[in-house]
């Protein structure tokens, strides 16, 4: 649980929907997400090369 | 965004003249109280259904998580425990009982508490509530004893021409029926939250989750009505058997779509415990919500996956459903998976956490087994379970992985350790905040997270890679053993089954752990009523 000197979470429900376009900074993630994308990258060629060496195109 | 949703007044400041623009909630009397931690409104009769289809889930867990554990131990080369019969029975036993009953009786659940503790609402019909609970628990009886019995040994799938007892489709068609009814009864809550101003503006995202899932639900049943009923009445000699090939289709109708009802509602606990856990706020409202429209209307079209090497389709219809409307859907996941992190990112930021790129991760409550349940299933899903999807699910690809244990593989990523171990996190908090009990053995709940997506992941990556020699899915002997000739695999691919049995030992430690210490809480816990629950 959040700290009860911190916003309570009916409060966070409450203002959930005001949006503040300082909040949109999110480097760590934006790393993570390139990692994500990178870990797809090589696992989704391996498989084609995969295919590649059981079925051979003539 | 411009609008603003603002949750129903708390109860005790519903009738000060000091908040007047502020709406009331719709209960009855005698049918509120506020959550003493989160500040909450929570409707005493939705509740009590919240409750009571909880413990059923985490019963029918207990179910799926032995049948599991059987089945570990059978496909495991070394120690092949089943005879061949009872692992088809345990396996028509598991996917039923993980797949469908633990999660479904836990996202109705769910659906009720989305529209009345976050909408200030009160449930729309508690009749129907009864009705609901009461076809949807009875069906699960009598699938689970049809199935032991041994009159049902057709697998989750139950492919026709094979076909069990007639009692084993109605109960399935029970479940549907009754999960229906509460899906009916969360649109009509909506709808009375709605009419009866209890907010305004838009519902609260995690709310908005849920109603997407509601709709997939529905899309989903009716899948599951036109394909079960004749079914049913075929079991029964009232009717031919159905073609094979149209059952396929229309089965993964409800097959896969039920699963993209699991990951809408694992999406909307990840938003709600991110909340709970370190006060994260959604980044963009619009975004978030675009991305549960794409899953409305792009995930259905994703079963056809299922269906890449039946020849009753062509080779078009294929291609659209896996390569182009298949990858909106996936385009959502990835959305969330970027907004979802991002939130608790930016609430840690908030907390001061601001250094480098990752002193917000590394702060993170990962002591809270709330918040390491819905990170780790984020992590789990994406990377294990998104990746190998997208890729089993490409056309060309698909023909060297079709029904190998690299699918199994896949789904056990998707859904036991993404979905399963979210669900796990939201007891962390069900329990102290709705059953007002706390946990014992603390310790022990805090490493239960940690317990079961190991085991889960290196059951996976075994099952994975066990498929990447060939092993094929739901077989009893990979080795065919008294065969005429020899048809067995290389020694890796034992060495892998051999890992994916370690791991699925584990993750039923896991299992047990969190089975043992939630029924502790439930029915031993020392009750927190009038405060607020103990901090994890």
């Amino acid at each position: 649980m959040t700290e009860s000197k911190e916003e309570k979470v009916v409060d966070i429900v409450h203002s959930e929907a005001v949006d503040d376009p300082a909040d949109h900074h999110a480097p760590g993630t934006f790393v993570l997400v390139l990692v994500l994308l990178g870990t797809f990258a090589v696992y989704y060629f391996a498989n084609w090369k995969a295919l590649a060496d059981v079925w051979h195109v003539r | 965004m411009a609008n603003t949703a603002t949750l129903g007044a708390a109860p005790e400041a519903e009738d000060s003249p000091a908040t007047p623009e502020k709406p009331k909630g719709n209960h009855r009397a005698g049918e509120l109280r506020s959550c003493d931690t989160t500040g909450l409104p929570i409707c005493l009769v939705a509740q009590q259904f919240i409750r009571l289809n909880a413990v059923m889930a985490v019963v029918f867990l207990l179910v799926g998580g032995i049948s599991a554990l059987l089945l570990a131990l059978t496909r495991w080369p070394a120690v092949h425990l089943l005879s061949a019969a009872w692992y088809y029975r345990i396996l028509t036993l598991h996917g039923l009982n993980m797949l469908i009953f633990w999660i479904l009786f836990m996202e109705v659940a769910i659906l009720y508490f989305a529209s009345t503790t976050l909408l200030n609402s009160r449930l729309a019909w508690k009749s129907m509530a009864y009705v609901s609970f009461g076809m949807m628990l009875v069906g699960a009886v009598m699938v689970d004893y049809f199935v032991l019995a041994g009159k049902a040994d057709v697998l989750m799938t139950s492919y026709a021409p094979m076909q069990g007892h007639p009692g084993f489709y109605l109960g399935i068609i029970l479940v549907a029926v009754g999960t229906l009814i509460a899906v009916g009864n969360f649109f009509a809550t909506l709808y009375i939250a709605k009419r009866d101003k209890t907010y305004v503006g838009s519902m609260p995202l995690v709310t908005f989750g849920a109603l997407a899932a509601a709709i997939i639900a529905v899309v989903t049943l009716a899948h599951g009505a036109a394909v079960m009923i004749p079914t049913f009445l075929w079991s029964l000699g009232l009717v031919g058997a159905p073609d094979p090939a149209w059952y396929r289709l229309i089965w993964w109708g409800l097959g896969h779509m039920s699963q993209q009802v699991n990951v809408c509602a694992m999406v909307s606990v990840w938003y709600f415990l991110a909340t709970l856990t370190v006060g994260a706020k959604p980044i963009n409202q619009a975004v978030c919500r675009g991305a549960f429209i794409l899953y409305i209307l792009f995930i259905n079209l994703a079963s056809a996956h299922h269906l890449l090497v039946d020849p009753g389709v062509g080779a078009g219809w294929k291609i659209w459903n896996t390569s182009y409307a298949m990858y909106l859907a996936v385009l959502a996941s990835m959305i969330h998976g970027f907004t979802v992190p991002a939130s608790v990112e930016v609430a840690m930021r908030k907390k001061g956490h601001n250094s480098g790129l990752f002193s917000w991760l590394a702060a993170a409550p990962w002591k809270n087994p709330g918040f390491s349940a819905f990170f780790l299933s984020l992590v789990i899903f994406g990377f294990g379970g998104g990746i190998t999807g997208v890729t089993l699910g490409t056309e060309q690809i698909n023909i060297i992985a079709h029904n190998t244990l690299r699918i199994p593989g896949h789904f056990h990523m998707t859904v036991v350790g993404g979905t399963s171990l979210a669900f796990m996190g939201l007891a962390y908090y069900v329990v102290p905040l709705l059953f007002q009990r706390e946990y014992y053995a603390r310790g022990l709940v805090r490493a239960q997270p940690y317990v079961f997506a190991a085991g889960i992941s290196i059951m996976a990556i075994g099952m994975s890679l066990a498929g990447s020699y060939g092993v094929p899915r739901r077989h009893w002997d990979v080795e065919f053993a008294g065969a005429q000739f020899s048809a067995g695999f290389d020694p890796s691919a034992h060495v892998m089954l051999g890992i994916m049995g370690i791991g699925g030992t584990i993750a039923f430690v896991g299992l047990l752990m969190f089975i043992l210490l939630t029924v502790a809480a439930v029915f031993f816990g020392k009750s927190n009523a009038g405060k607020a629950m103990t901090a994890w």
